[in-house]
């Protein structure tokens, strides 16, 4: 019997997809709460996500609490029919009722003194509540791996910054790409603060707006540095397109509301592992960058 | 130190996973250090910096998962990761299968399961309704355990699932057997042709077990939610319980059972009891029998009498059943116990109509029965923490439910009270109800007994007799045992009564003096 399941809503571009039935593929990788297609059109990988997950490029969001009990497998053929997305022989999902969302990144503030203050409640907000063993350092290092990586990136997102700050954008490639990959996780802590620091790069008429390739040579590199399912989220961050919770929190940085920005960062901080906390620094490193570089870089 | 790796090719966890199985396998008594991480380059590149490399680990892929594991020997390397797989596998189990995907909104259940015809409403009362509204578009019928749901709602709930020939159980309806399916709260019933619709949930399931007892079944039990006899409701799902009935073939007699109606809502239920083709019995608790013999329908005074009558209209041989008499001499047993001032009763019921049930048993006989269910506000109880002579108490009702389950699910609260009346000299019996089955406690009686020894050797040493009526409503399917739920009262010197009906009046006559 196939289950059909609404989709409560996605991405403008992936709905358009099927709607077009040019979508054929397979499950790439699943978990509880998410699984990824890959599509033989275009090797993309697309995420269908449960209900609790906010959108994102290339997601969908279906209205069902846990993936687990759908049975879903590695493996299993995808296809579009008639405006459903087929799941092999097990579900049908519906994109009738599906929402359409976008991912739109606000412009950077022409007056950043709110998006300071904003700034330095964040970070004192991550510095309590933010998770550690990434970008933020663990007080105490349970082993020795989890020690050398914390020191790799440390070192490196050191390098990076200041070789962005002296608009050596060229020589801050190699430091952004030596960042991939970097990190135990499914998506490694390196490129978690990379898909932070693309994010601000993407923001049109901040200083960094005008070389925003660099993200995508750093995506060039980036290819056989990481995993596909982190790879895809840096390509798509390479060129603005960030999940929901990232966009709310950049919307609650440039406003003075303090409620707003901590229902934000919070939500943000709860992604993974660590990877919430090491997309927020990432994006606090880029705004940062962006302040202190100010009208230098352009 | 030996450093072995296993790689697991194009293998995904998400990162709280992957940082749940690292801790847990550093934990494993062979590993000296253990990683579990994606085979990335960097990644590579800190294994090399932290003197973790091997061949295995150089070859990984980005997208491959890698294992390294630290240990003493060879062998403690081997065991250590046949332990990690084992977390690996424990992490990949689970159940499938269709009846555990869980849905966010009917709309999606409904479109995914396309033959199921039911929907049960168990959120919160302030979106009750509109979800209600919603399952009853989907035509599928309602069982809403909701309450706190406005009254305006749930008449037009009732009128929108009348004009669709729908049911629509509820608000605050917590028990229904549907086509033998016990939802909510109901007990395990033979499958049989007396269809039950009630107002009242334990009045309900007690009627149930009784048939059941009597060697007969249930067809279909429909609720209706507790305010569906009101002038303003009108009893819609009541008459449309009642159709229902009396359109299901398996349906051969009918019991009726409520509190008693709104005098406009009793008239227009017992004109349609009286057009019924099919025997009707009907349980009002505390109701008129002159109104319901006129209206064709068989009277039952108490809960035990609807199930007999009910099985004897279905066929039964009356010189068959085990009517389990009341035990007369336990009775003058009971009464030479109890000193001249232990007059009084109290009652302690996570059930409303077993409590009522019991109540109006001693209201047969005593004028100073106090209850929180009384309907003579004269008889109210005026504090609700401190008991009046005969007291009845619904722990299920809304005042003693504030912010905690159900009774029949938590039995704190009844079980503080029950330390405090057993202090109480004037008490001479503590009457309590143990409802199993599904949605109850998984041991109400144990959850009571050191309470009930304790109470009972104080009382001892007081030079007092506490007696104690134990009724375990449910039977011998139910999920609990029920056969357990009875020896332990009986182990703690506890008065067992076969039904609600016996405890209620094992309960007035024990303390009656003079007679």
């Amino acid at each position: 019997m196939l289950f059909v399941i609404n989709a409560i809503s996605g991405d403008t571009d992936f709905i358009k997809g099927i709607k077009n039935s040019i979508f054929t593929g397979f499950v790439h990788s699943t978990f509880n709460r998410t699984f990824n297609i890959e599509c033989f059109e275009n090797g993309d990988l697309y995420t269908i996500a449960c209900s609790k997950l906010d959108n994102g490029p290339n997601t969908l969001i279906i209205d069902v609490d846990n993936m687990k009990p759908m049975d879903i497998e590695v493996n299993d053929r995808v296809r579009v029919e008639k405006n459903l997305l087929y799941i092999g022989d097990k579900h049908t999902i519906s994109i009738d009722k599906a929402a359409k969302w976008e991912s739109t990144l606000p412009t950077y503030p022409s007056n950043v003194e709110i998006l300071k203050l904003n700034l330095m409640k964040m970070k004192e907000y991550i510095n309590i509540h933010g998770v550690g063993g990434g970008i933020k350092k663990n007080v105490i290092t349970q082993n020795l791996f989890d020690a050398e990586v914390s020191n790799m990136l440390e070192k490196r997102t050191l390098l990076l910054l200041n070789e962005l700050l002296n608009d050596r954008i060229s020589s801050a490639l190699p430091h952004a790409v030596s960042l991939v990959g970097l990190g135990p996780g499914l998506t490694p802590s390196g490129d978690d603060f990379l898909t932070g620091l693309f994010t601000i790069f993407n923001m049109k008429n901040s200083p960094f707006y005008p070389y925003r390739s660099f993200c995508e040579d750093v995506l060039k590199k980036a290819k056989t540095l990481t995993n596909d399912i982190s790879y895809m989220t840096l390509k798509k961050a390479a060129i603005g397109k960030v999940r929901e919770s990232i966009i709310s929190l950049l919307n609650s940085l440039l406003v003075e509301d303090d409620e707003d920005l901590f229902l934000s960062l919070n939500k943000l901080l709860n992604i993974g592992s660590s990877s919430g906390t090491d997309i927020a620094l990432g994006i606090i490193f880029g705004m940062e960058a962006n302040i202190r570089a100010g009208g230098k870089v352009c | 130190m030996l450093v072995q790796a296993l790689i697991k090719p194009n293998t995904y966890f998400d990162s709280v996973s992957l940082m749940s199985l690292s801790t847990k396998a550093n934990q494993i008594e062979e590993v000296e250090q253990a990683i579990i991480a994606m085979g990335t380059e960097m990644n590579k590149e800190v294994m090399k910096n932290v003197g973790l490399m091997t061949p295995e680990v150089e070859a990984a892929g980005a997208s491959d998962l890698m294992i390294v594991v630290k240990a003493e020997t060879d062998e403690l390397c081997e065991t250590a990761f046949e332990k990690i797989n084992d977390l690996f596998t424990k992490k990949n189990s689970g159940k499938k299968g269709k009846n555990d995907i869980k849905y966010s909104t009917i709309s999606s259940a409904a479109g995914s399961n396309p033959e199921a015809n039911l929907a049960i409403i168990a959120v919160n009362g302030a979106y009750a309704a509109r979800e209600a509204k919603k399952a009853l578009e989907n035509d599928l019928h309602v069982m809403m355990f909701s309450d706190n749901v406005g009254i305006e709602d749930e008449i037009e709930l009732k009128k929108l699932a009348h004009e669709k020939g729908l049911l629509m159980m509820g608000p605050d309806c917590g028990t229904a057997i549907i086509g033998n399916t016990a939802l909510c709260f109901a007990n395990a019933v033979r499958k049989g042709n007396i269809g039950i619709v009630g107002a009242s949930g334990t009045g309900s399931q007690e009627v149930s077990v009784r048939v059941h007892e009597f060697g007969y079944g249930i067809s279909q039990l429909i609720g209706t939610g507790g305010r569906d006899l009101k002038e303003e409701v009108g009893g819609i799902m009541m008459l449309d319980g009642i159709q229902a009935l009396e359109d299901d073939e398996e349906t051969k007699v009918i019991v009726v059972i409520s509190k008693p109606p709104a005098p406009s809502v009793e008239e227009k239920v017992l004109a349609k009891i009286k057009t019924c083709k099919k025997p009707v019995v009907v349980w009002f608790v505390g109701g008129n029998e002159e109104k319901i013999t006129e209206a064709g329908a068989h009277f039952a005074k108490m809960s035990k009498e609807a199930a007999l009558k009910a099985v004897l209209l279905a066929g039964a041989d009356e010189s068959k059943l085990n009517k389990r008499a009341l035990n007369i001499p336990l009775i003058e047993e009971v009464r030479t116990k109890l000193t001249p001032e232990q007059k009084y009763v109290r009652g302690l019921f996570s059930g409303g109509t077993l409590c009522d049930e019991a109540m109006h048993a001693a209201m047969d006989k005593f004028d100073n029965v106090y209850s929180n269910i009384q309907r003579n506000p004269e008889y109210r109880l005026k504090d609700r923490y401190t008991s009046q002579e005969h007291t009845f108490i619904d722990f299920g009702d809304d005042e003693y439910t504030q912010g905690k389950p159900h009774p029949m699910i938590d039995p704190s609260t009844r079980l503080e009270r029950f330390i405090q009346e057993a202090k109480d000299p004037s008490v001479g019996v503590i009457v309590m109800d143990f409802v199993i089955g599904y949605g109850a406690h998984e041991d109400p009686v144990g959850a009571f007994l050191p309470a009930i020894i304790e109470a009972k050797q104080q009382a001892e040493q007081e030079g007092r007799h506490l007696e104690v009526i134990g009724y375990v409503l449910g039977t011998e399917l139910d999920p609990q045992d029920y056969e357990e739920q009875i020896n332990k009262l009986l182990a703690a010197d506890v008065t067992h009564a076969s039904s609600m009906q016996n405890a209620g009046l094992l309960a007035r006559e024990f303390v009656v003096k003079g007679e």
